[in-house]
């Protein structure tokens, strides 16, 4: 028996956020959360490809031969991927080109061909629509979040516009410069990991090994 | 290291007794200043430590001592409060405490804090520290070598490839930079937890520090002193666990040679 829709959305929010519980597109969420704008606008194409892709794999899942199963959904990705990466670059050419080669990237992307292969392979449109929007949103509300904290101290604006007066513009806010390299996604994500499992227990590991008996003899 | 008297405790207060001479000179050069330095970072070390003694029931450690001291001393200077205490939380709490504690961590948490503020602040000034601090550096290196705290390998890797920097003709023992290279060695480089724990990885690690040392000293003129000591302290910490794993692998094929 399959969940209801509701369910099918709500779950990737951050029961089974994709990147914070299976670690999934880690690559793009460190590499375009410098700023709020291409955070968004990443997410956005992401979640875009997601569903189309998923929509069109579903549709046509009676009709994929399981031997080149990934041979094609790879093309329809791909295909998606190039229309998004043309349209991107039609009407939203600087941010195409701070993005650079992360939207074309979106082809291999784990997360868009985990959905697919996992979910809208098997079954029908609606529920695969439906799952591949809450996988996109679960994606993008990670690196809003990320974005926003990471240009906010990193550069003392969102999207461009000031927040925090910085020292250079007469302000009292140093700019965290850590905040602009790539470790400090590594240290966020890490947090919000941290966070959620401490809120929701259930997703925590099992311990990979037991502690000694006897920890500490001092105390 | 649990024998007798020698608790993970006892292993602290006597690291921060050796810190003595070198908290005491460095203060009797910095004055005000540097106690108020000292007093904050001491506060944000111990606050984090009581907030995971509460929440997670780990035991404090006087090596929070060592850490603050360390964090006061080397931070990068004419950084605001928010900044410091931010710089200071991040090393104690993902350097060390989310670790389990002094004793458990990989890394230094005071090295942790001082590469975290200085790639987040890459224009702040670094500290410039005095002569004597090199003598009170000396003295803490001797202290904890006779408590058998710190390893006279590590210390012996070092003095050797600083000697052959001296003889190439860096200014190795001058007065300027003598204390940035010998004060963190004592403070971060030699901590009992986090340097190697094998004999020959302790020879390696002492001769990488020395020898980055060396060659940040020759290659990298628009450094600081005290920045390019630092940098060595944090690769060859971040070193250690490999060499270590080497140390192993080189022992465990010999073993096999000899034995079959």
């Amino acid at each position: 028996m399959r969940p209801p829709l509701r369910q099918t959305f709500l779950t990737p929010l951050i029961h089974e956020n994709p990147v914070t519980l299976q670690i999934l597109g880690i690559c793009s969420a460190l590499a375009v959360t410098t700023s709020l704008d291409t955070a968004l606008t990443m997410s956005v194409s992401l979640t875009v490809v997601l569903v189309l892709s998923a929509a069109a794999i579903s549709l046509i899942r009676q009709h994929i031969p399981v031997s080149i199963r990934l041979i094609v959904q790879i093309l329809i990705v791909a295909s998606l991927v190039i229309v998004i990466d043309q349209v991107l670059q039609a009407y939203l050419f600087d941010i195409s080109q701070r993005l650079s080669v992360f939207v074309s990237l979106i082809t291999t992307n784990c997360l868009v061909l985990g959905r697919t292969e996992s979910f809208a392979r098997s079954n029908p449109v609606l529920p695969s629509v439906v799952d591949a929007a809450g996988n996109g949103f679960g994606y993008s509300l990670i690196l809003v979040v990320i974005g926003s904290i990471r240009e906010i101290f990193g550069k003392g604006s969102l999207m461009g516009w000031p927040v925090l007066p910085t020292v250079e513009t007469g302000g009292w806010y140093t700019p965290l410069n850590l905040m602009l390299l790539a470790p400090s996604a590594f240290f966020l994500l890490g947090l919000a990991v941290w966070a959620i499992r401490t809120i929701l227990p259930e997703q925590a590991e099992p311990l990979s090994h037991q502690p000694p008996d006897h920890p500490e003899a001092a105390e | 290291m649990i024998r007798g008297l020698w608790s993970r405790e006892t292993v602290a207060l006597v690291l921060v007794l050796a810190m003595a001479p070198l908290a005491a000179t460095w203060l009797m050069a910095m004055r005000g200043d540097g106690l108020l330095r000292l007093l904050s970072a001491l506060a944000v070390v111990y606050g984090w430590q009581l907030i995971f003694l509460m929440i997670r029931a780990q035991p404090p450690s006087l090596a929070g001592i060592v850490t603050a001291l360390a964090i006061a001393m080397l931070a990068p200077t004419g950084l605001g409060p928010v900044a410091f205490v931010l710089g200071a939380s991040f090393g104690v709490v993902i350097g060390e405490l989310v670790f389990g504690g002094w004793g458990r961590n990989i890394l230094h948490p005071a090295t942790v804090a001082v590469a975290f503020l200085g790639f987040g602040y890459p224009a702040a000034p670094w500290p410039d520290l005095a002569i004597p601090a090199a003598w009170g550096a000396l003295g803490t290196l001797v202290v904890a070598l006779a408590f058998g705290l710190y390893s006279m390998r590590l210390i012996g890797g070092a003095a050797i490839a600083l000697t052959f920097a001296a003889l190439a003709g860096l200014p190795v023992l001058d007065p300027f930079v003598a204390p940035a290279i010998l004060a963190p060695m004592a403070l971060l480089v030699c901590d009992p937890v986090t340097s190697a724990s094998t004999q020959s990885g302790r020879w390696g690690q002492g001769l990488l520090y020395g020898g980055l040392v060396a060659l940040f000293l020759g290659a990298w003129t628009s450094a600081s002193a005290l920045q390019v000591a630092l940098s060595a302290a944090l690769l060859a910490n971040l070193a250690a666990p490999l060499l270590d794993e080497l140390a192993l692998l080189a022992w465990r094929s010999r073993r096999r040679r000899h034995h079959g």
